[in-house]
């Protein structure tokens, strides 16, 4: 085992010491990342709010109500937040004058000036701030309410609290009828992508690192290992056991990257290195497969980049499967990919079990053991060979 | 030993011996079926018939215990260029069982034995031609093999590090490793090998020291003596001498032919003076291996 284990090793080393590895293994996946995230809406925003205006309790009681729903709120002098909202920056203004913040402290009546932008948050950004508005100012009635029928205006707020406190708000559950947007639901744009991600990175980085067992033979290490007391067998183990270390740490890599830097949830960890695991074993026995039977360490990388694609592709890690037409759909479960999206689907966005991706991994597990023997096959004779 | 490559047969009956602390070398041209034979003794190919035996263990292929005795240095730079020169012996180390502290000192020692030193955290593809060809033969000498295997282990190596290679093959040998070299370099087989095969076509065509090879060819030394005065009473007298087989003269000296010329060109040298020869330059010509395997194959070994 320590043969296999020192041979594994020195592939990793080999793999994470060659340059071109460093940034497509470890930048531009988590470019992509970002990219296909805001595609499919990395983060729920409702709107982006830029207010001019000193501090005043106005300010303070407007910007508590628009950030409780969401809304991103900014400060501004006056010509500043004129020039934001004109280049789209910003989805409105508010300018709060001191007339309206004094106004606001007499509990009279107050005009907030609301400039907005030509962005396509504007409308929503509006809604947001007239809910807001209507808030403060329903506040200001009930406080008028109490007063005038006799309460301490020391304890009106106070009052209003508790009966906040006590009321039960109505809750509005709704219910898509969309498949897709079921697919979707409790997903955010980062976690789609990042899962399509890994699958793409661990299958065409590990495929094209399969140059690795080309350049190997062709250095003669291979028969230099063989003259040691080595057996072929851990020589075939060391090169399957390596691959798979590849992808795990590619895998592992992007996983561990957009949690932190994206806040990417990966549902149960266990469930999820599961499914990389399998697939990982996949991409190893493929890059066998390829650092086997060709003899060109150039061709070998160029058909993992190929292949990788084109399998990504179809396996929905660049448009998402739900978005497949049916026919597409099936032709894409040709692809091992396929299997291990939806598996990560089931565990990232709809709270899978073990028993959700049973059948996944099952299919998954069918391909690494199919491929993984082809490739120690081909490796064999590929050793002989190299002799 | 028999090794058959469809049609051709790469190897056909070679059988050798080596013993502890000799430098036996191959010595053919390309193509002689030197690197097949050694690929079967380091136990990377199996013998169509015939048989390798290391210590009185067979090997093969499957003989995984037994490839602990050899170290075998292949003629290409069988190292992994990305990897630093410490990594590389590192990872060979382990191949052939060693761990922990004997492994980093026996890397320290193979480096410094090499004279890589200071040279080990830099990766492989940084070196020079000569330094990886060091790097190369290092790892086959990690775990202090029983029979070293060194395939060509000069070729396209710039003289200075050449010279540093057969320096240390030399030394490994007084070590009392066994050593098995392979080259076309006559002059490398003479410097080096206690005792030398020519091969050619895949057969074993002469074995034995260099001098036992020479005589195979009942060949003498020559000797040139240029210089002036007597040169007829010289050659008279020079012809008398037991080494002597032969005398030739000509206009600016005398040509000889002589048995073991470094003992008898004293004598030579003496006696031409006597007989009234000014002498103004005295060379002394051995035959040579490339001689001999022109005399055995009818054809240079570099053809």
């Amino acid at each position: 085992m320590r043969v296999v284990g020192a041979i594994a090793g020195v592939e990793l080393r080999r793999f994470l010491r060659d340059r071109s590895n460093l940034f497509f293994v470890f930048v531009f996946p988590l470019i992509l990342v970002v990219l296909i995230g805001s595609q499919f809406g990395a983060a729920s925003s409702s709107g982006r709010v830029v207010i001019s205006g000193a501090d005043s309790s106005l300010r303070a009681a407007l910007v508590a109500e628009l950030e409780e729903a969401a809304v991103t709120v900014s400060y501004a002098g006056a010509d500043a937040a004129s020039e934001q909202i004109a280049r789209g920056r910003v989805d409105l203004g508010l300018e709060l004058t001191d007339e309206a913040a004094a106004a606001f402290d007499a509990d009279e009546d107050l005009t907030v000036v609301v400039t907005s932008s030509s962005s396509g948050g504007a409308i929503t950004a509006r809604q947001q701030v007239d809910r807001a508005l209507n808030a403060l100012q329903l506040r200001l009635r009930q406080e008028a309410a109490l007063v005038g029928a006799g309460a301490d205006p020391a304890a009106v707020d106070e009052a209003l609290e508790t009966a906040a406190a006590q009321v039960v708000a109505p809750t509005v559950t709704v219910t898509n009828t969309s498949s897709i947007s079921e697919a979707f639901a409790g997903a955010s744009g980062f976690t789609v992508g990042a899962s399509a991600q890994v699958l793409l990175f661990v299958f065409l980085n590990t495929l094209a690192g399969s140059a690795t067992m080309i350049q190997a033979r062709k250095y003669r290490v291979v028969a230099r290992t063989l003259a040691a007391p080595v057996a072929t067998v851990q020589v075939i183990g060391g090169e399957a056991l390596g691959r798979w270390v590849i992808a795990m740490v590619q895998g592992l890599y992007i996983m561990l990257g957009t949690a932190l830097l994206f806040g990417v949830e990966w549902g149960n960890l266990a469930l999820a290195t599961l499914i990389l695991a399998m697939f990982a074993a996949v991409a190893a026995g493929a890059a066998m497969v390829v650092g086997s039977a060709l003899d060109n360490d150039s061709a070998a990388s160029g058909l993992g980049v190929g292949l990788g694609l084109v399998l990504a592709a179809l396996g929905g890690c660049m448009l998402p499967l739900e978005l497949f037409p049916d026919s597409l759909q099936t032709v894409a479960h040709f692809t091992p990919h396929a299997w291990a999206y939806q598996a990560f689907a089931e565990v990232t966005r709809r709270g899978g079990t073990f028993a959700d991706i049973a059948g996944d991994l099952a299919v998954l597990l069918a391909f690494a053991v199919v491929l993984l023997a082809l490739g120690s096959v081909l490796l064999r004779r590929s050793l002989a060979r190299a002799i | 030993m028999v090794r058959r490559y469809g049609e051709l047969t790469a190897v056909d009956g070679i059988s050798f011996e080596i013993a502890p602390g000799e430098t036996y070398g191959l010595l053919g041209p390309n193509g002689a079926g030197k690197t097949t034979t050694i690929s079967m003794i380091a136990g990377l190919l199996a013998a169509d018939s015939g048989a390798v035996r290391v210590l009185g263990e067979q090997m093969g292929p499957s003989r995984v215990a037994v490839k602990r005795h050899i170290g075998l240095v292949p003629q290409d730079l069988a190292i992994y260029p990305e990897l630093k020169g410490r990594q590389n012996l590192n990872f060979f180390g382990r191949l052939q069982g060693l761990r922990g502290k004997e492994l980093t000192t026996r890397v320290d020692e193979v480096l410094d034995l090499v004279g890589l030193t200071d040279r080990a955290g830099d990766p492989a593809k940084e070196y020079s031609g000569g330094m990886k060809r060091r790097l190369n033969i290092g790892i086959g000498l990690l775990h202090r093999p029983t029979l070293l295997i060194l395939d060509e282990p000069t070729v396209g190596v710039d003289p200075q590090s050449r010279n540093a290679i057969l320096e240390s093959v030399e030394a490994l040998s007084g070590e009392g490793m066994a050593v098995l070299y392979t080259t076309h370099y006559m002059e490398e087989a003479e410097r080096l090998c206690d005792r030398i095969g020519i091969v050619d076509s895949g057969q074993l065509q002469a074995e034995g020291t260099r001098d036992e090879l020479i005589r195979l060819i009942g060949g003498l030394d020559r000797v040139r003596l240029d210089g002036s005065g007597d040169l007829a009473a010289a050659a008279d007298a020079l012809g008398d001498l037991a080494a002597v087989e032969q005398v030739d003269v000509d206009r600016t000296g005398l040509s000889l032919a002589v048995r073991e010329a470094p003992t008898a060109v004293a004598e030579l040298v003496t006696r031409a003076i006597a007989a009234g020869v000014t002498l103004a330059d005295v060379e002394i010509t051995r035959p040579n291996l490339e001689q001999v395997f022109l005399h055995l194959t009818g054809r240079a070994l570099r053809d």
